[in-house]
């Protein structure tokens, strides 16, 4: 009678599997499936239901005390990793030196003139409007990217297609056949469209696969494909250099590839769950990247350690980017807001309330970085004062959550894409 | 002196005791013959003569015992009458002697003193029964009294101190004291040793009885500070007032102070065994009052009095027996369970050491990192350092840019370690995994229902036919009572109906009984209301912030606080010109707020989750300047919320 109240899986294995936990043959001669559910059953209403609770409680306590126990700790890398953070360093120095002077030369700018530029600026944010809107495909279109040059624009839809437009004019340039799920983000080459040669590889996109292609500009086809990756892949990110490429994964890694070697040489874990977004610092220097475990982390390049750790966030987050100026990051968070760190007070400058859900992107103005655009869930996108982060501009007019958002590297021109299948352009007017 | 019947059934117990005492046997003969001789009011001689066939060399003896107790009898009795008269007197005797009756009683029982004490005391404080008439109690009377009572322990004291060697030698009787013994009656020693064996054993009872409640009475240190109070309730607690037993004395000066062979027998030890439940103290003054009592008192030993005095009931004193101290054994295995942990501890300890050693020794210790890696000095907001922090780590000598080709191999920490830093928990532990509830079909569901039902049936059934269980009566409904109970319905339908109906109603009660057993009570339903109301902050709160023209309706703002409170909401209001901003933290269900205020535009100017809550009860804050409001909200940690509504509210007058 108690046997019959005990409730045993119908799935075969776990019966089995049960069995074996329990010290009983998991098959007996000419025993049936449903002879073995009843053995099971009937060896369960003898020791109780507990013993297996048991053994599974036992077994979640153990992961958990091996986590816990988790600390620092250092493998070595391969050789060429050295050589990659040599060269990183060699290539990373000189341009935060190079930054650093051109922000003096820009504090040398009489405050007044620099109030009025950035009340210019304002005005003309002020002023932005939908210029055009493109219906970018039959499925949710999850990521844009302008070319360096502005001329093109890149998006990704979940069809598993990547397309590129002329822009201003939003023409369909090219369609970019490899991926046969969600495509998470294509991006290009910081040099490509203008010094990269077209046959170079110029785009990399991730799907959610796991698949990351690279792509050149004259052709339909992967130029080639990085394996690698066995779970999804949510972003990928070109170094500043264009030498290596970025790419985060949710088996809670990020990697870094060296696309002149074409090797990993770097898999950094971390993150206790999934990692989401990266992005690098203007020198090349650093590398940020944002988990679904709701915590950020900042990562040197040259020496590979975390230097810090952005907490603050109570939930996953979804995007992250460097100010032009060198120290602020901002990222943007599932529990609707939006943080501003500062590198050089290692702490949380502020905590913008931006969205009324989930915040999927955040980018800074890439000339100056006067400007902060965020987009998020509530079908809006929002445009912030960077110092002082009070909203400039709420772009409205999508249907759908807005994706993806990339601002063009002259800073004219906003791109927006959604999930009602369009993407937008804003334009000051 | 012939006595009514009413009076000799009351005489007869005693009777029977005396005869008992007398003879060491109950003789019933005896008895009724006593009882008739008190009954027909004879004289002593006659008695003895009349009863000299039953008892015969004791019949002297016996008849004076007998006498001696129906005059008690009927002195009890008379009591009530004479209790006016004799109240004054008894008053200033307690007065007078307490600290005589308190020695001389604590030969036998040295913790009855202190409850003795008190009934003396209590006269004083309250005044006696309303027959007594009050002004008999003037101040100066007590004081008098007192002073008597002072000069007299001073003289007891005296005394005793000359007599302070105690004597157990026997003594002779006092001059005085034959008079006082007008029967001369003598007792067998053998006799007169049970009696005082008597008497000890019950003086201890009632010591042990007494401590008893003194114990109690210190535990309440409340009911010690008004003595007359517990004084009154001991006297309640003896039984019979004392009074009586000494109007007894005054009538009747017969002591009952028995002396043989030069051992003066206490009367309390007499008293005792002859009334059981009179205390012996008021008997007592009587006899203390009187001076031969002295050479009995010579017998006790003098520190009695000091420990009468002195005593202190709430000190506990350690017994002169040390308590016998037990075996303590160890539960089996104790010492095995605390060698193993101290052996798993080693054991883990052992294993970190490793684990550290081996991180040492493939990479740089933890804690210098971290002082390297910290910035050297705190720079302000917009200054421009010399170098960026992350920078100067990995070249500490210095850089300059004059150099033109950077191929330098000094860069400090690069290495081709790849770092695994320790990982962190989320903050909101969201990953307990999600257990569909099992749902079944209709059809899955009557089936399961089915089987069950069968299940209990048979059981019931096999109970049954093993005799375990009396065999339902049958089940019977209107519409198949004919069936059931055919012959006896034919018989008397209109009985077999009531049954029927009975039945059915018995039935519906247990059902709606089971029903009501199963529901949730008064108590319950609310919690579980409120439990629903609640939100699990555990996960994050809920917040959103509203932005409002105007809120300077009264109506308006007791919405606001009314559902915040009812609802469990925390928040702020911050009341500015224009803009008033209404955070609330709480439940994401309670879109009401807007509701509420419709017609005054209010926009949610944003709505996410925060960690934990920041503010308390809802309150109303007004404030004039924008700086002010901002302070406020600054002072709570989220001055975003203002800052935002601030701007929008800016943007929105601007366009």
């Amino acid at each position: 009678k108690r046997a019959r109240q005990i409730n045993v899986s119908t799935d075969d294995s776990e019966v089995k599997a049960c069995l074996r936990a329990l010290g009983e043959p998991i098959t007996l001669f000419g025993e049936g499936p449903a002879e073995r559910r009843e053995r099971l059953r009937n060896i369960l209403s003898v020791v109780g239901t507990d013993a297996l609770k048991k053994t599974k409680k036992d077994d979640e306590k153990s992961k958990k005390s091996k986590e816990e126990y988790q600390q620092t700790w250092y493998h070595e890398g391969p050789n060429s990793l050295k050589v990659a953070r040599l060269w990183i360093a060699n290539y990373s120095l000189p341009r935060a030196m190079k930054r650093l002077e051109e922000a003096r030369l820009h504090k040398e700018i009489p405050e007044t003139t620099r109030t009025s530029q950035m009340q210019e600026l304002h005005k003309s944010l002020r002023s932005l409007n939908n210029f055009c809107s493109q219906i970018g495909d039959d499925r949710p279109i999850s990521y844009c990217h302008f070319s360096p040059n502005s001329k093109m624009l890149a998006t990704a839809c979940w069809s598993g297609l990547c397309k590129l437009w002329s822009v201003p004019d939003c023409n369909l340039l090219h369609t970019l056949r490899g991926h046969n799920t969600n495509v998470g983000a294509i991006v290009f080459h910081p040099k490509s469209t203008v010094s990269l040669d077209q046959k170079d590889v110029n785009l990399a996109s991730c799907a959610a696969d796991g698949s990351v292609k690279l792509w050149s500009l004259d052709s339909d086809e992967p130029v080639a494909d990085i394996e690698g990756h066995t779970v999804r892949v949510a972003r990928v990110m070109w170094h500043p250099s264009g030498r290596f490429l970025g790419t985060t994964c949710y088996d809670r890694s990020w990697r870094l590839w060296d696309l002149e070697a074409q090797e990993e040489i770097l898999h950094q874990e971390g993150h206790s769950m999934g990692v989401y977004d990266i992005a690098f610092h203007q020198d090349g220097s650093l590398a940020g990247t944002g988990g679904l475990d709701a915590f950020g982390r900042v990562w040197d390049l040259r020496t590979g350690r975390c230097i810090m750790f952005l907490e603050g966030h109570l939930k996953e987050i979804y995007g992250i980017n460097f100010s032009p100026n060198g120290y602020h990051i901002a990222t943007g968070s599932g529990d609707n807001t939006c943080k501003v760190w500062d590198l050089r007070q290692r702490r949380c400058v502020y905590t913008i309330p931006a969205h009324q859900n989930l915040v999927t992107g955040v980018k800074f103005e890439p000339i100056h970085g006067n400007f902060l655009l965020t987009g998020a869930y509530d079908n809006t996108a929002k445009i912030w004062t960077h110092p002082g982060w009070s909203p400039l501009k709420t772009l409205a007019g999508h249907e759908g959550k807005v994706m993806g958002l990339d601002i063009s590297s002259d800073g004219q021109l906003i791109a927006t894409c959604s999930y009602d299948r369009t993407f937008k352009l804003w334009m000051a007017e | 002196m012939a006595l009514s019947k009413r009076e000799l059934d009351e005489l007869k117990p005693w009777i029977e005791k005396t005869v008992k005492r007398v003879l060491g046997f109950s003789e019933p003969t005896v008895v009724t013959a006593a009882l008739n001789c008190v009954g027909k009011g004879m004289d002593k001689k006659k008695a003895a003569d009349h009863l000299k066939p039953f008892l015969d060399d004791s019949t002297l003896r016996f008849v004076d015992k007998l006498f001696e107790a129906v005059e008690e009898g009927r002195s009890s009795r008379h009591s009530k009458s004479s209790s006016d008269r004799s109240r004054k007197r008894e008053l200033k005797e307690v007065f007078g002697d307490d600290s005589e009756i308190s020695k001389e009683s604590s030969g036998v029982k040295k913790r009855r003193i202190p409850r003795f004490e008190e009934v003396e005391e209590e006269p004083e404080v309250i005044p006696g029964p309303p027959s007594e008439s009050p002004g008999m109690l003037t101040k100066l009377q007590i004081k008098q009294m007192m002073e008597a009572a002072t000069r007299q322990i001073e003289e007891r004291k005296k005394q005793l101190s000359f007599i302070s060697p105690p004597t157990p030698q026997p003594k002779t009787p006092s001059s005085s004291q034959p008079e006082r013994l007008p029967i001369g009656n003598t007792i067998q020693p053998s006799q007169a040793a049970t009696f005082m064996n008597d008497a000890i054993e019950k003086a201890r009872k009632a010591a042990e009885l007494q401590a008893r409640i003194q114990a109690q009475l210190a535990l309440k240190p409340g009911l010690i500070g008004n003595a007359n109070m517990v004084g009154l309730a001991n006297l309640h607690a003896m039984g019979i007032a004392p009074p009586k037993v000494e109007l007894k004395d005054q009538t009747k000066p017969t002591p009952l102070i028995l002396d043989e062979q030069g051992r003066t027998v206490d009367a309390t030890g007499k008293e005792i065994e002859l009334t059981h439940r009179m205390p012996t103290l008021k008997a007592n003054i009587r006899a203390v009052k009187r001076e031969q009592f002295k050479q009995q008192l010579k017998e006790k030993p003098s520190e009695d009095m000091e420990s009468n005095t002195f005593f202190d009931p709430r000190v506990s004193i350690a017994p002169s027996q040390r308590q016998r101290r037990t075996f303590k054994f160890h539960d089996k295995g104790k010492f095995e369970k605390i060698a193993q942990r101290l052996r798993t501890k080693a054991q883990l300890e052992k294993l970190q050491a490793e684990i550290s050693q081996a991180a040492r020794k493939t990479g740089i210790h933890t804690s210098t990192r971290l002082a390297l890696i910290a910035p050297k000095k705190e720079l302000k907001e917009g200054d421009i350092p010399e170098i960026e922090w992350w920078d100067s780590y990995i070249i500490p000598n210095g850089f300059d840019l004059t150099e033109e080709n950077p191929k330098r191999e000094d860069y400090f920490g690069i290495t081709n370690l790849v770092e695994h830093p320790a990982q962190l928990n989320p903050p909101v532990d969201n990953d307990t995994p999600v257990t569909l509830g099992v749902y079944l079909t209709k059809k899955e569901q009557k089936k399961l229902r089915r089987q069950t039902r069968r299940e209990a049936q048979k059981e019931l059934q096999e109970k049954v036919r093993l005799g375990l269980m009396p065999p339902p009566e049958p089940k019977v409904r209107i519409s198949n009572l004919m069936r059931v109970l055919g012959t006896e319905a034919v018989q008397d339908p209109t009985k077999v109906e009531a049954h029927v109906r009975a039945q059915m109603a018995k039935r519906q009660k247990a059902h709606e009984e089971a029903n009501a057993a199963r529901k949730l009570t008064a108590e319950q339903r609310k919690v579980k209301k409120i439990k629903k109301l609640k939100e699990d902050i555990s996960q994050g709160v809920h917040i959103s912030v509203y932005r409002v023209r105007n809120l300077s309706n009264p109506a308006k703002k007791f919405k606001i606080e009314a559902n915040a409170g009812q609802l469990y909401l925390t928040g702020v209001v911050v009341l500015h010109k224009d803009v008033n901003v209404v955070v609330v933290e709480g439940d994401d269900e309670e879109s009401d707020e807007e509701a509420v205020k419709k017609t005054n535009k209010c926009v949610l100017v944003w709505e996410g989750t925060a960690k934990d809550r920041s503010f308390g009860e809802m309150k109303f804050k007004q404030c004039p300047t924008e700086n002010m409001a901002r302070e406020h909200f600054k002072k709570h940690g989220a001055e975003h919320y203002w800052d935002l509504a601030l701007s929008e509210s800016v943007l929105e007058s601007t366009d």
